[in-house]
């Protein structure tokens, strides 16, 4: 279980990406969480694993503070995976090196294990092919089922994802949203997603937030909040971002005719 | 003519009195120069890390040291510790040693320049993945920050090493009977044949030089087929 009480974070003058921010997320929930640009989404996610200090207030996790001074914060991000926009594999390391990397140096596994595992990993984002490719040699979308399967070598209870479509050619996104969906229906896992992929969230969110200038306006589940919004900006929000869809649909539609 | 018969002291270039005597020539520049560039090497990337200390009692003292050795002319770092090293140590200190001494103090301050750009050239996401993934601070710079920071480092540090190999010649000064300093004696020895003689020490430091560039260029590029990404170092060529 993840709580955040009363999360304060401010950057500088008027830019305060988490206004008293009191959120309790339940072991095994996704919860996607959308909203507008510069929103504090990605803070949301980052002070998590403390990438960000927070000035005010306290998150627990399983009991635990992570913003104590004195919290052992390797142990904590060993629970926790993330997954990043601009995937931040170790492009020096190839696909396998990668996932191999963390459950040998920070579990201690021996290289067997820790490849054998890799293997199973791969074959679930199903690119036990790429192996022993670079970073560079993949695609975006490979890169990014590269990064969850390494995220997933430590078998986190947690797992962030940083709007990790966003950076993608379209063609490539549907293969990372597999894959997050297949995670997501396996159940168990704590999946926190930053994302507009509406579609991502009605199939398998359990709760989508909608933020603004650091405030969480609407929390409910994906039909109330995609759907019928209690506040006008999270209704114009949506709109826009459905509307866009249906735009770029009849658009398409005519274009084929 | 007169520079051809220069070379019947190749010897003493190229050697000094060695094995007879005393080491000298060239010989002495470049185990003066490996001196100093190993330990250096060394040094440079502990100042140059705790040049970029979060705390500030590690990162202050370490700027201190890089600035006021960066603004000092190398000829009064050489004579600095020429005289303050036999004062700390005792007279038994050589004009060798204290040269060696100087260069590594130098070459440590420059080059930690050169590793803090190289770690703050590798993107900020490597750290937060490999912090994320478990990877303790010391960890990730090992096994992430620092083998990518060196591929970036790479050209810097050999242009770096090729201008220490000729800072060597500044030995001279306090009397280490190196390349320059042969070249001197010779002269000295036989007044008419001074320009055949410095001619004779400049083939020797540029026959070395360049030798370093050479095989610096083709080490990146035998590097260069691992490709680090986004960051390749020549635009467009992957």
């Amino acid at each position: 279980m993840i709580k955040f009480i009363n999360v304060y974070k401010k950057f500088k003058e008027e830019c305060i990406p988490l206004n008293n921010v009191d959120l309790s997320i339940a072991k095994g929930q996704v919860v996607v969480v959308c909203g507008p640009s510069g929103a504090g989404k990605s803070t949301l996610l980052r002070v998590i694993p403390r990438l960000e200090a927070i000035d005010r207030g306290e998150i627990i996790i399983d009991g635990l503070s992570v913003t104590n001074s004195r919290a052992n914060l390797a142990k904590v991000r060993s629970e926790i995976g993330m997954v990043f926009q601009q995937f931040n594999l170790f492009p020096h390391k190839t696909a396998i090196q990668n996932i191999m990397l963390a459950p040998m140096k920070v579990r201690g596994l021996t290289r067997k294990q820790a490849n054998k595992k890799a293997m199973a990993l791969l074959e679930r984002v199903g690119l036990v092919h790429k192996a022993g490719n670079y970073p560079s040699q993949l695609s975006g979308g490979e890169q990014q089922r590269i990064a969850i399967a390494r995220s997933l070598a430590m078998e986190p209870g947690i797992m962030l994802f940083d709007e990790p479509t966003s950076a993608l050619d379209p063609e490539l996104i549907q293969e990372v949203l597999d894959v997050m969906i297949s995670l997501a229906r396996e159940g168990g896992m704590t999946m926190i997603v930053v994302s507009h992929e509406i579609g991502f969230a009605k199939k398998v969110a359990d709760r989508v937030l909608f933020m603004d200038n650091g405030v969480i306006l609407e929390d409910g589940s994906p039909h109330e909040v995609l759907i019928s919004p209690k506040h006008q900006r999270a209704r114009d929000f949506m709109s826009n971002v459905l509307h866009v869809r249906d735009d770029l649909r009849e658009e398409n539609a005519t274009f084929l005719n | 003519m007169y520079f051809i018969e220069q070379f019947s002291n190749w010897k003493f270039y190229l050697v000094g009195a060695y094995p007879a005597g005393s080491m000298g020539g060239l010989l002495l520049n470049i185990v003066l120069a490996a001196i100093a560039l190993s330990l250096s090497f060394f040094f440079a990337i502990i100042l140059g890390c705790g040049r970029l200390s979060p705390k500030k009692y590690i990162r202050y003292p370490f700027g201190w040291f890089i600035d006021i050795v960066r603004s000092t002319p190398l000829l009064m770092i050489v004579f600095w510790f020429y005289f303050f090293l036999p004062y700390l140590l005792g007279e038994h200190v050589t004009v060798f040693g204290s040269a060696a001494f100087a260069l590594v103090v130098y070459g440590a301050s420059y080059q930690a320049e050169i590793v803090r750009a190289g770690i703050l050239a590798v993107p900020r996401g490597q750290m937060e993945a490999a912090l994320t993934v478990g990877l303790s601070k010391y960890q990730a710079m090992r096994y992430i920050i620092m083998p990518q920071a060196f591929k970036i480092m790479l050209p810097s540090f050999i242009s770096f090493f090729v201008s220490l190999f000729k800072d060597t010649s500044i030995a001279y000064i306090i009397g280490v009977i190196e390349l320059t300093q042969s070249g001197v004696i010779v002269s000295q020895r036989q007044p008419d044949r001074i320009y055949a003689a410095y001619l004779c020490v400049a083939l020797g430091f540029w026959t070395v030089s360049y030798s370093i560039s050479r095989f610096a260029t083709s080490l990146e590029k035998r590097l260069g087929t691992i490709d680090l990404w986004r960051f390749s170092l020549v635009p467009g060529k992957r």
